[in-house]
């Protein structure tokens, strides 16, 4: 089997993969949007090997793999970046719930020192 | 047949209190606004107007606003529940209509602007393919005859309240709502209603979003039908 075939193998792999997990309630489809670009994205290039040969020639790379490495590095680096962003929203998240709990539990102290019953 | 009006909103400062002077007009006063996180005064103008507002700390979307007003209804035990926006599209006038559906014994009652004789509303041109693709899919997976699968106006009985208070689908949920009723054995209906045109600010669905919005929903739907049907999400 050449490398290609086996590319188009794994990309197909990941999607019915990540079909799984919306299906699953594991992912939703907001996060799973950029994913399921990036697989189509891959699928396409892999079928159609001499457009992604003569991108990566235009760009100044001798060897189609020294492009794609280049690329999954990147990749990798930008979603890292995102992942980074989308924790400290979380993190911001926990912290407004954790002060609104503090500050509704006082409430309910409050009124329960001022209604006993 | 105890009824709540619940009320998602998100920076509608300037059409809030128009909406619920309209809904007091016509005799509701069972009424919460939930904010979804707005950044304006919504939720200051609603409160001031009298309604309880139920405060998200921070935006979650329509899906999750929804589910957090059946959730209070059903907390409160009431017996219907109508989803009206407040943006001011949906017309109170039609409430009553779409609390027959739930009197005749239908779990959810949709509100359907292509039902109605006199409808003049139009939206844009992407958005009225999207409704036409998905009332043909609805019809074709769930065996629901829907015209209009994206209208929020909507009437909610006892066992819709049940069945959403516990799963809800999120952003964009009215059509994979519909077909997860349909899923879980609810009757579901439709009735004419008229809708008008935004009293002021900008719809959160765009024309790019109206293309993800339709490949999300699409997929959503579909992967819906692979689920077990009614089991609650978490």
């Amino acid at each position: 089997m050449q490398a290609g075939q086996i590319t188009i193998v794994l990309f197909c792999v990941l999607i019915i993969l990540i079909l799984d997990l919306i299906r699953r309630e594991k992912l939703s489809f907001k996060y799973a949007f950029g994913w399921f670009c990036g697989c189509f994205l891959g699928l396409a290039l892999a079928v159609f090997q001499d457009v992604l040969r003569a991108f990566s020639r235009m760009l100044g790379f001798v060897l189609m793999s020294n492009f794609i490495f280049f690329v999954c590095v990147f990749a990798a680096i930008f979603l890292g970046l995102l992942l980074t962003v989308f924790m400290y929203q979380q993190q911001r998240r926990n912290d407004i719930m954790a002060q609104r709990i503090a500050l509704l539990q006082e409430e309910i102290e409050s009124l329960k020192s001022h209604n006993p019953k | 047949m105890r009824t709540l009006i619940i009320i998602p909103a998100l920076n509608e400062e300037n059409n809030i209190v128009r909406t619920l002077e309209e809904l007091r007009l016509h005799g509701f006063e069972d009424i919460v606004v939930i904010d979804d996180g707005s950044s304006d005064q919504t939720a200051f103008k609603a409160a001031e107007a009298g309604v309880k507002v139920l405060k998200l700390p921070f935006n979650l979307g329509i899906g999750a606003a929804v589910q957090t007003g059946l959730s209070f209804a059903k907390r409160c035990g009431y017996d219907a529940v109508v989803r009206i926006d407040s943006d001011g599209q949906h017309d109170p006038a039609f409430i009553r209509d779409l609390l027959s559906g739930i009197g005749q014994g239908h779990d959810l009652v949709i509100g359907s602007r292509f039902l109605h004789p006199d409808s003049q509303y139009r939206s844009s041109f992407v958005r009225r393919i999207g409704i036409h693709f998905f009332s043909w899919l609805i019809s074709s997976l769930a065996g629901a005859r829907v015209s209009d699968p994206t209208s929020g106006f909507q009437a909610f009985g006892e066992k819709a309240v049940e069945l959403f208070s516990a799963v809800y689908p999120t952003d964009f949920p009215e059509p994979e709502a519909t077909v997860l009723a349909k899923r879980a054995g609810l009757s579901v209906c439709e009735v004419p209603v008229k809708m008008r045109s935004r009293m002021s600010g900008v719809s959160s669905i765009r024309y790019l979003r109206t293309l993800y919005y339709m490949v999300k929903v699409t997929l959503a739907i579909l992967l819906d039908m692979m689920k077990p049907a009614g089991r609650p999400r978490g």
